[in-house]
């Protein structure tokens, strides 16, 4: 919840339904985590490779920077789904607990709202990313140098409007939870 | 009647030529409105990348982010292919206003090249362009044959500028030349006299070998063509006037201001432990670092004939129209 | 409604939002996408949130995020600092309250190792804790001291606040980095004299009655030595690496990640999926403050379209307020918040306000990041919500130990604070002095 927050420990996710469309869709949720935490190890590896590629060889490596760049908007939006179903986007929790706490039914409802404001937003950008990924695609958009190396750009966009779309799903299924369970729901925790 | 419309920049105002969008494309199309009066327009000013970045210039511009923007065309070689010959033509021509010229008449009569500014949903209204290019470094080099084996900081595409001398380019941007420079990360940086004298280069790299390197052509002050499509007839003449003037007047501005820039350095330097120098590079040694290069041109016209825009042809038109109008290439990029 | 007007309300509106419990980053994205459709049009709106989610994050400096964070994480699970400690402890043990101090100076060390000061608050509440304890000082006390010093983790670079502020005042991460040296030693001593002055004073907010009779464990100066070496090593890599000429930022964050990861696996602290662990937690923790960032990105341009800002540095500046009142008021208002919000969300919600109002007042922006970092960092000490505070107490454990009590164990070092940032404001320079360099 808290970006600081870094006990391993410090937050339950939530649990994973055996079976059933909640199973699957925990699946794809994770899945996209999942590419998404290794590409934390693979940005780590790139950049590594291009220090000792500049301070021993005397080169820098091509399109590093820019895919460093691309590869980490990856990242934040693989996992946001996952982030979102931890529960971990930073909030305040002083008031809607105690909301919960006094007024179940009201409380649930503002959380649901909140979900829903969510994914509303995150649908926004979904469907305006369609048409910057239409864009890239049909126009090559790429990064690099012609001449030293160049990458398409149109893929990382998949991902990313992927990562978002996902998103958007999980505030809904967030909401829709809240709505029918005022006393547990999934917020706070 | 008053007509209110945005107008931004990825970069600050400091940055000349998007200081002069205020001091001469602004105020210039005011005072034309104000002659009959009809009209008054209300500037809602986003300047220095409030309202993006220098990565979504094109597109802030095409979407209706802004009304009016600067256009950075180095960074949309994909969307703008065309746009790109000046940088894979290094050292054709060392003169702004020739080259602004040379863009501007071939905006107007090469189908393709306009096409792919005003496909994107735009109606350029002025041009821009660098000044010249010139190689800063620690110690002072005697000719281009010393830069074999340093790392040189260049940005992007001017990498290109430094493949067959053996020097290594370090990417990198203005804001990290200095730290680039300073700690050793390059030995020196390819630059211009505008670029590096606000960053203060010339502390960490007090030589600035002077090869005059050529000018490039940088992008365009534009306008969203749905706003553009709104606008009285009478609010249109006065920006395309306005647009002309201010292209003119930048392209003065560009050669003036990198030598009051190189004279700035000196002066500011002049006390430093070494004070800044300027080493000037014969003719022979710009000719000597154009024959090293590859065939830079030949392969980017390649490429972008591949992507169906008629890079080869427009290649030709540009260099013929740079010996037109009186310009020797430094390498006929073309034959 | 002019764009001022609808400015203003939707500042208004994103507090009340935040309060209510809406997640910080969606209010933001709401806000600013009413705002901009009511300022221009809802299709310049639609678009606008579409190119700020895709451009906004796409910078190569950003990547230091997950990198530092992941850094951080791997030495808190490889005992680095727990050695840090040791060796402070063995150095420190004749002098007054030698143990309060020799935590202190071991967070400042640990600092320089890690970005986020939740690492260093878990670290040392496990590993100080008990042994002050053991030595007479006061459970309360002790769990302060941690939660005071634990604030060093974001002042001694590297240090993810830096990056946050340098991002969003364009300026250079290296400089904020240097900038942040200073005032973190300044607050070191700060600390230190405020345990030695409590010490001799107040002895019974220190130390139990009992007084101090336990043993040290001896330690042999071999053993300092060895345990110095992860640190040391880290702290040449990172620091060294990138202000002797190696490494950018980004690179620093990524050398320093292998680093630990280094250490980590020499010292076998990686058991049965812990590296997995840790990654999907540095991931979470990456999301969630860069989607604040993206969000951030999206509430300043709408500010921008509005003018609210331009109307704002107008009235403070030619006012009766004047500079210093405006600078007075943001750090009130950043310490109110700091009782309410988490530190990376206080800069993100009021510096898009503020630092066109601080630019145009000639400030040094060095300098007023420093000051909104200290100034921030006190949140983490102040209740209801002071997040040093609960991390320990997560961390320890120990029902003996209420929240509130460490709440008032802290509460000299949040004086400390104000103290320290009292004195940068009088005297830049301790601030500015080495990044002007
Ligand atoms: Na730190
Ligand atoms: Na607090």
């Amino acid at each position: 919840m808290k970006p600081e927050t870094n006990t391993p420990d410090a937050r339950a996710p939530r649990g994973h339904p055996r079976r059933g469309p909640g199973r699957v869709w925990a699946l794809v949720v994770e899945s996209l985590a999942v590419v998404g935490t290794l590409m934390i190890g693979a940005l780590m590896v790139i950049i590594c490779a291009d220090i000792v590629f500049r301070n021993l060889l005397g080169a820098s490596l091509p399109l590093v920077s820019e895919l460093g760049a691309l590869v980490l908007v990856m990242i934040v939006y693989l996992q946001l789904a996952t982030t979102i179903r931890a529960d971990r986007l930073a909030r305040t929790d002083i008031f809607l607990p105690l909301i919960r706490q006094g007024y179940p039914r009201l409380g649930a409802g503002i959380a649901a709202l909140f979900d829903l404001v969510g994914a509303v937003m995150l649908g926004l950008i979904a469907w305006s990313s369609i048409r910057i990924l239409e864009k890239d695609f049909s126009s090559g958009e790429f990064i690099g140098v012609t001449g030293i190396a160049t990458l398409p750009t149109w893929p990382f966009r998949v991902l990313i409007l992927l990562g978002v779309a996902v998103a958007a799903v999980e505030c809904i299924l967030r909401a829709l939870e809240n709505l029918r369970n005022p006393k547990t729901g999934v917020d706070p925790q | 009647e008053t007509i209110s419309l945005t107008v931004a920049s990825s970069h600050p105002t400091v940055v000349p030529w998007v200081g002069m969008i205020q001091t001469h494309f602004m105020a210039r199309t005011d005072e034309i409105l104000a002659e009959s009066g009809d009209y008054k327009i209300e500037w809602n000013e986003a300047f220095g990348g409030t309202l993006y970045k220098a990565n979504a210039t094109l597109s802030s511009v095409e979407e209706g982010i802004t009304d009016v923007g600067w256009v950075f065309s180095f960074l949309e070689p994909a969307q703008l292919p065309l746009s790109q010959v000046s940088t894979n033509t290094p050292f054709a021509t060392a003169n702004p206003p020739v080259l602004l010229d040379v863009m501007e008449q071939l905006l107007e009569s090469n189908d393709a090249f306009r096409a792919e500014w005003e496909d994107h949903n735009l109606k350029v209204l002025g041009l821009t362009a660098t000044d010249l290019y010139d190689i800063y470094t620690k110690e002072p080099l005697t000719g281009i044959a010393d830069i074999d084996g340093m790392k040189l900081s260049a940005p992007g595409v001017l990498g290109n500028w430094l493949r067959g001398t053996g020097a290594n380019a370090v990417d990198g941007a203005l804001t990290t030349f200095y730290t680039d420079v300073q700690t050793g990360v390059s030995d020196g940086a390819l630059t211009l006299a505008l670029g590096a004298m606000p960053i203060k280069l010339y502390e960490v790299a007090p030589y600035i070998n002077r090869f005059d390197a050529g000018a490039a052509f940088s992008g365009a002050i534009a306008i969203n063509a749905d706003t553009w499509d709104t606008l009285p007839e009478e609010v249109q003449a006065a920006m395309i006037a306005a647009g002309k003037y201010y292209t003119e007047s930048h392209g003065q501005d560009m050669v003036d201001r990198h030598e009051l820039m190189l004279n700035l350095m000196v002066q500011n330097g002049a006390e430093q432990d070494p004070p800044v120098t300027i080493v000037p590079m014969p003719a022979s040694e710009r000719q000597a670092w154009v024959d090293m290069l590859p065939d830079l041109a030949g392969e980017w016209a390649a490429s972008v004939d591949a992507l169906g825009a008629p890079g080869t042809e427009f290649l030709g038109e540009y260099m013929q129209a740079l010996r037109d109008a009186g310009e020797t290439p430094a390498r006929d990029w073309d034959k | 409604m002019s764009p001022v007007e609808i400015g203003t309300y939707g500042i208004i509106a994103l507090i009340l939002l935040i309060y209510i419990g809406m997640p910080i980053g969606v209010g933001m994205l709401l806000v600013s996408f009413t705002g901009v459709a009511m300022i221009r049009s809802e299709g310049v709106a639609t678009r606008m949130i579409g190119a700020v989610a895709n451009d906004s994050l796409r910078e190569y400096l950003f990547a230091v995020v997950p990198l530092f964070v992941l850094m951080g994480l791997l030495v808190t699970v490889s005992g680095v600092g727990k050695d840090t400690f040791d060796v402070f402890e063995r150095l420190l043990k004749r002098v007054t309250a030698g143990l309060g101090i020799a935590t202190v100076f071991a967070n400042a060390v640990f600092a320089s190792i890690t970005g986020i000061s939740i690492a260093s608050a878990t670290v040392f509440s496990r590993v100080a804790v008990p042994e002050m304890t053991r030595h007479g000082y006061r459970k309360q006390f002790a769990a302060g001291v941690v939660a005071g010093s634990s604030v060093l983790g974001m002042m001694i670079p590297p240090s993810l606040l830096m990056i946050v502020y340098a991002v969003l005042a364009e300026e250079s991460v290296g400089r904020m980095f240097l900038a942040g040296i200073g005032p973190g030693l300044v607050l070191a001593l700060m600390f230190s004299a405020t345990i030695i002055l409590l010490a001799r004073t107040r002895r019974g907010f220190v130390f139990d009655e009992a007084g101090d009779t336990a043993t040290y464990e001896h330690i042999s100066l071999g053993a300092v030595l060895h345990k110095s070496i992860p640190i040391l090593s880290l702290m040449t890599l990172v620091l060294g690496g990138l202000y002797g000429g190696f490494f950018n930022p980004t690179e620093a964050g990524a050398a320093g990640a292998f680093g630990a990861l280094v250490i980590a696996l020499l010292r076998k602290s990686l058991g049965s999926g812990v590296l997995w662990r840790l990654l999907v937690e540095t991931g979470q923790i990456t999301v969630s403050v860069l989607i604040l960032i993206m969000a951030a990105t999206f509430f300043s341009r709408m500010l921008a379209l509005s003018g609210v800002p331009r109307e704002l540095a107008e009235f403070f500046l030619s006012g009766p307020v004047g500079p210093m009142g405006f600078l007075v008021l943001y750090l009130l208002i950043i310490i109110a918040l700091g009782c309410l919000i988490d530190s990376i969300s206080i800069m993100l919600i009021m510096l898009p306000i503020a630092l066109p109002v601080a630019e145009a007042a000639g400030f040094d922006l060095i300098w007023f990041g420093v000051l909104t970092v200290v100034s921030v960092e006190i949140g983490l000490l102040t209740p209801p919500f002071g997040l040093s505070v609960y991390t320990i107490k997560s961390a320890m454990d120990d029902p003996d130990l209420r929240v509130g009590d460490i709440f008032v164990g802290a509460l000299p070092f949040v004086v400390a604070m104000l103290v320290t940032l009292a004195l940068i404001i009088a005297v830049p320079s301790i601030a500015t002095w080495l990044p002007r360099l």
